[in-house]
């Protein structure tokens, strides 16, 4: 069996797995929905009082908004085994019987669980993402493939985050939540435009962490606004593979930790 | 009566509160990274608007968020952690057996949870975003000192009985948990309310205006907004008695309907296995 096959079989299983119990996947699934729905009423109170943020108006805000929002979504429903791996392998020790298994440990952790209640951010993402595009007046024909690359360029940022946060747990053995300031952070700081941030801010989310590489400079050509920094538009076709380096990066970080493992006794 | 148990109860989850260093510090990153977030949100948004007459200026904005960020752990964001595991394996029993009154009993362990978890953090980072960011400078990004001694002690009046509201809202989660068998549900409702009826999201003086007056009526005002508000001596609608008044008026009600609703739960409880 490959390990794509195996993957399907063990997605498959962490589906039927959540559907046993509807009531509580329901209810998941709305509070997810409403959740992040509440957050985009906080922006939207802020555009009610002031008319915009710093200049930009509702619509490519709410692009912005949805763009990271349904990115951050798709990592969030792949990599669930990489958010909990500290506490569920690395200190309990069960990452030893992975290891024993003759297939990727990436793979097998993909596998733990595929996350059906993030759909709820999806579709809010989504829904935001459309209304913005509807709001904003010149969006270009580029967002016809720009849209999946930026979206897929942001989902493998998000999904190196995690995988980058479970190789931490080599090390500091159990999760720590201050890694969340990447995950959920990252995701508040990608709402809002890269310009009103302080300079070393800006700089730490393009060539850091290339969060406004997927999600800001993308936007900009989607909507063909030029960029008040001065960024030529072509950065932003571009700037969704940055997403794939850092992955890259996080994968080979993680591929270290795995070789200098030493187990926690089981 | 004796209140020894109560007493106990809240030291036992004080110190669990207290035992992990690292999560606090931990905490005072997350805590500093989404305030300076919100920080540069508002400064950029107050900069480019500059005759928009807005209910609080940047500074109190400002000086509001670090006081929210620094007093998260306070919120309600869902039952204990220790009932929610008892409910679900049924080890729920033991506190039902215990010979003291069980609201006391599991609100002096909710209490001493929030506060264990808040009071460090909220010292830390009082600390660093006010006295110390003034020092290098970032005195414009700072957390402000209090509008004058007066606020300062009707703040803190404010802030325990906010600190005893958040309580009682643990208990009603503590009560749902007890119900569903399981604690992920308080989570899911209980965090996307707090955050956002407590002001955390966004100052509650910054909603549309229509939505102000509800939003400062209602329970979760009283457990930060309310305090913060007497703290930086912005006046509030009917004045500081008004506020004080809708404090403790939540306090009651949800006491009161709490413990109601909790005898009727676990007098029709079925405990299954343990």
């Amino acid at each position: 069996m490959n390990a794509f096959t195996l993957y399907r079989r063990m997605a498959g299983a962490s589906i039927k797995a959540q559907l046993r119990y509807p009531g509580t996947f329901a209810l998941q699934l709305v509070g997810n929905f409403v959740t992040t729905l509440l957050s985009f009423f906080g922006i939207w109170s802020l555009f009610h009082r002031f008319g915009s943020i710093a200049g930009w108006d509702i619509g490519a805000v709410a692009v912005l908004y949805g763009l990271v929002n349904v990115s951050f979504s798709v990592a969030e429903t792949l990599g669930r085994g990489f958010d909990v791996f500290g506490s569920e392998y690395v200190k309990t020790g069960s990452f030893d019987r992975l290891l024993l298994r003759p297939r990727s440990t990436l793979v097998l952790l993909l596998g733990h669980e595929l996350r059906l209640r993030s759909i709820g951010r999806f579709l809010q993402g989504a829904f935001v993402l459309g209304a913005g595009f509807w709001l904003s007046p010149h969006v270009s024909w580029n967002t016809v493939w720009l849209l999946p690359w930026a979206v897929m360029g942001g989902a493998v940022m998000f999904l190196g985050i995690l995988i980058g946060q479970a190789a931490l747990c080599f090390i500091t053995v159990e999760g720590l939540e201050v890694v969340n300031v990447l995950t959920y952070g990252g995701v508040e700081a990608g709402q809002y435009p890269l310009t009103m941030f302080a300079r070393w801010l800006r700089r730490f989310l393009t060539w850091a962490l290339p969060l406004s590489a997927v999600c800001y400079y993308p936007a900009l050509a989607m909507l063909n606004h030029p960029d008040p920094l001065g960024m030529p538009v072509w950065f932003g076709l571009l700037s969704p593979a940055m997403g794939f380096v850092f992955l890259a990066l996080m994968v080979l970080w993680w591929r270290r930790g795995v070789a200098g493992y030493v187990s926690s006794g089981s | 009566m004796t209140i020894r148990p109560y007493v106990t109860s809240f030291v036992l989850q004080w110190k669990i509160g207290l035992r992990y260093r690292l999560a606090v510090l931990a905490g005072l990153v997350a805590q500093m990274w989404f305030g300076a977030i919100s920080l540069m949100a508002y400064a950029a948004v107050y900069h480019h608007a500059p005759d928009v007459n807005a209910p609080m200026t940047l500074r109190q904005a400002m000086t509001y968020t670090w006081i929210q960020q620094s007093f998260f752990t306070l919120l309600p964001l869902g039952c204990l952690p220790a009932i929610g595991e008892a409910a679900k394996s049924g080890a729920i029993v033991y506190d039902l057996l215990r010979p003291v009154d069980l609201w006391n009993w599991w609100l002096s362990a909710s209490l001493a949870r929030l506060l264990g978890n808040a009071v460090p953090r909220a010292i830390l980072l009082a600390v660093v975003a006010g006295p110390l960011a003034a020092l290098v400078g970032l005195n414009g990004w700072s957390l402000a000192p209090p509008a004058s001694f007066e606020a300062a002690l009707l703040a803190v009046v404010s802030f325990v009985l906010g600190a005893f509201i958040s309580a009682s809202i643990v208990m009603w989660w503590n009560i749902i948990a007890a119900r569903t068998l399981s604690p992920l549900g308080t989570y899911a409702v209980g965090t996307p309310l707090a955050v956002l009826l407590s002001g955390m999201l966004l100052p509650l003086p910054l909603y549309p205006d229509w939505a102000r007056e509800l939003l400062l009526l209602q329970p979760f005002a009283g457990i930060s907004d309310i305090p913060i508000r007497l703290y930086m001596g912005m006046p509030i609608p009917g004045g500081i008695l008004a506020a004080l008044g809708i404090q403790c008026f939540w306090l009651l009600a949800l006491t009161v309907i709490g413990r109601f609703w909790m005898n009727r739960t676990v007098s029709r409880m079925e405990v299954q296995g343990a």
